[in-house]
């Protein structure tokens, strides 16, 4: 029973980060049918950005809870600036190119960070200061921290927000409207650019937030962190029906659970396998993902 | 197309090879001419990376050897004769390691002191056979180095199948323990460690209650230490390298395991212990002794350091080593003939090394238990517990 819980708790916390970097995926696709390569070093990205904002404001002697919560305010803002530069530099002049040219531009954008952020920091390691004590309880033989139930109920609180926003809001709106077809939308009054650079913001700073919490509660993050939790993240777009916000969400923690599981009760080696079987057999049986039968509206 | 062009590519590289031959033998046989006149220097070579990723090291070991024929030459040199290194970059390649080789054998060098990668070792030693050429290694520490020697080959540095059977040693003897976990990375290395360590335990009567691999590059092993926290072990020896080690040593202590936990030799690094904080406090790893450690290498570590304005590499007290055990043979041996030094090598026995005594074995291995443990004590790797006369001492 407790290995069974901490099972439960780790995969929900590794699947939050993979919902939150999956939740990029599936709106840049929504928008403009576009596998944003660069997303998952845009997560990386942020977690360096958390990772100099934490050393400038260590001078400032704030509680830990504050210094967090203001520099992941910090870099969510900045990676999100950065995601717009991205989009009008290497996305925007090909939106009307073949699809292959734009998929080819973002797996440079992806280099570009990559190799950007290693002659900056150094192709080594670097560490995030140890701010959560990493204290918790003990739950039925579970060890569960703090700093895990913190961060799930704020991925939680950002997904719920994104959700809000894209159905409650009148720009939200305006981004369903161009995931449906963005002649139609233009012709409506719709400024597209505008909000396809939203669409960019909001899904790159929704990464750096995961970013940050992955630096914070791992304390490790090099150069090359963003290939293999981008794959995952990106499986967890597909596996949730990409396009479709909740589907990504619930993609992403399954992936998480599915790891733990087959890690716990299999094995480390067979966690892969067993995961991108699951990932295969679900697409057999139902092609478009879990939540992917709303072909039209992909939002 | 691509083929043709990479066809292309090689013949030249191989033209160009053969241009280098061709001039070293040139220059080389005036100078060997020179050495076996009764005059000049006596040529040892060193093969390691001078370029490439490795460059680095190669650096600190041609340094190191540098540094040792000096000291050699101002106490008068060998046989009359002062000592010359002769460098040669091997780039840890075999196909640049086999030509390296045979630069040195045209250089009319006596032996080798050298060999940082064994995948260039390993094929420099076949040339250099061809000459009867004594082949000292200094930092490759692959089994398979000495398990096909062609009978010029030596060590002074450990293997990978001697650190398992010490770590399995030190977890019974010192440890106490009777149930252990092995976690290892496939990797080559630490699958190899790995095994060899699972062996020893069992041999030991150590139940090994946990054999397997995590995927390196992750950072959430938390579902692999919660099945290993099910079993119990007093133990857990994780044969990867130091980024991973950090995350283990971390997540295992905050899901309130309290095995010791141990480490190969790979996780000798500062980034383990920035990761893990005071999680990693109490940590011991199995790692062989570098200067720092070693009592007997100060005055090499301070000559170093004021002659080349920098800290020894981990290797650097090795290839010294190596250059003196060499120069001890051809002293040994009154000649400067290649077949003779060998046989002088095989001779040598309890040599006063700064690594400590150095004797070979029938494979040319070294003798002796070759590794030590550390302990991470005040946020720091401090020298642990070593091996020695039949029983355990603590390192002072």
């Amino acid at each position: 029973m407790g290995a069974f819980l901490q099972f439960l708790v780790n995969g929900l916390t590794v699947g939050s980060f993979y919902a939150l970097v999956a939740l990029g995926y599936t709106m840049i696709y929504g928008i403009i049918r576009l596998i944003n390569f660069a997303h998952g070093d845009i997560f990386m990205v942020g977690a360096f950005i958390g990772w100099t904002a934490l050393a400038a404001v260590a001078a400032w002697h704030l509680p830990a809870i504050v210094a967090l919560a203001v520099v992941l305010l910090v870099a969510m803002l900045a990676t999100g600036a950065l995601g717009l530069v991205i989009e009008r530099v290497a996305y925007q002049p090909l939106l009307k190119a073949p699809r292959l040219s734009i998929l080819i531009t973002a797996l440079g954008a992806s280099l570009a960070l990559e190799n950007g952020v290693m002659l900056k920091y150094g192709a080594g390691f670097q560490t995030y200061p140890h701010l959560l004590a990493g204290t918790g309880f003990n739950l039925a033989g579970a060890q569960v921290k703090y700093a895990q139930i913190g961060f799930f109920l704020l991925s939680l609180a950002l997904m719920a927000g994104l959700y809000l926003f894209v159905h409650r809001t009148p720009v939200g709106a305006a981004m369903r409207a161009l995931a449906l077809d963005q002649d139609a939308a233009r012709l409506m009054g719709i400024h597209v650019e505008g909000v396809i650079m939203l669409t960019f913001f909001l899904g790159s700073a929704l990464a750096a937030a995961a970013g940050v919490m992955y630096g914070t509660y791992y304390t490790q993050i090099n150069f090359m962190m963003g290939f293999l939790l981008g794959l995952r993240a990106f499986t967890a777009a597909v596996l949730g029906g990409i396009g479709n916000i909740p589907g990504a969400m619930v993609g992403g923690l399954l992936i998480g659970l599915l790891e733990a599981f087959s890690s716990g009760y299999v094995s480390g080696q067979w966690k892969d396998v067993i995961v991108f079987a699951v990932l295969i057999l679900v697409l057999v049986v139902k092609p478009t993902g879990l939540f992917g039968e709303r072909v039209v509206e992909r939002m | 197309m691509l083929k043709r062009k990479w066809l292309a590519i090689s013949a030249a590289l191989a033209a160009l090879s053969l241009l280098a031959t061709a001039c070293g033998s040139g220059g080389g046989s005036s100078a060997g001419g020179g050495s076996e006149g009764g005059s000049g220097t006596i040529k040892i070579g060193v093969t390691a990376p001078l370029s490439g990723d490795y460059a680095s090291a190669g650096t600190d070991i041609v340094n190191a050897a540098k540094l040792a024929a000096e000291e050699i030459n101002s106490n008068g040199g060998v046989l009359g004769k002062k000592i010359e290194i002769v460098p040669e970059d091997d780039q840890c390649d075999s196909q640049v390691g086999v030509q390296a080789a045979q630069k040195l054998m045209d250089e009319g060098v006596v032996a080798v002191a050298g060999g940082y990668c064994s995948s260039a070792s390993i094929p420099e030693t076949g040339v250099l056979a061809q000459k009867h050429i004594a082949f000292v290694a200094d930092a490759s520490t692959n089994p398979d180095l000495t398990e096909k020697n062609p009978g010029n080959v030596f060590r002074v540095i450990g293997r990978d199948d001697q650190q398992g059977p010490f770590a399995a040693k030190f977890m019974k003897e010192v440890l106490g323990a009777k149930k252990a976990a092995v976690i290892h990375d496939n990797t080559t290395y630490a699958k190899g460690l790995a095994e060899e360590a699972k062996k020893g335990l069992e041999e030991n009567g150590v139940q090994v209650v946990f054999f397997d691999a995590i995927t390196p590059g992750e950072k959430d092993y938390t579902s692999t230490l919660t099945r290993i926290k099910s079993l119990n072990p007093d133990v857990i020896y994780f044969t990867g390298y130091f980024a991973e080690g950090g995350i283990l040593v971390k997540q295992s202590r905050e899901l309130g395991i309290t095995a010791t936990f141990m480490g190969g030799d790979a996780n000798q690094d500062p980034t383990l212990i920035a990761t893990a904080g005071d999680k990693a406090e109490g940590m011991i790893i199995t790692t062989a002794p570098l200067p720092q450690f070693l009592t007997g290498a100060q005055d090499f570590v301070n000559n170093y350091k004021s002659k080349y304005n920098q800290d020894p590499g981990p290797y650097s007290v090795y290839e010294y080593d190596c250059v003196k055990v060499v120069a001890d043979a051809i002293q040994r041996a009154n000649s400067t003939d290649p077949e003779k030094i060998v046989e002088a090598l095989k001779q040598t026995k309890g040599y006063k090394g700064l690594t400590g005594d150095i004797t070979f074995n029938e494979k040319g291995d070294r003798t002796g238990e070759l590794y030590i443990t550390t302990i991470v004590k005040d946020g720091k790797f401090t020298p642990y517990k070593k091996f020695e006369n039949g029983q355990w001492v603590d390192i002072q």
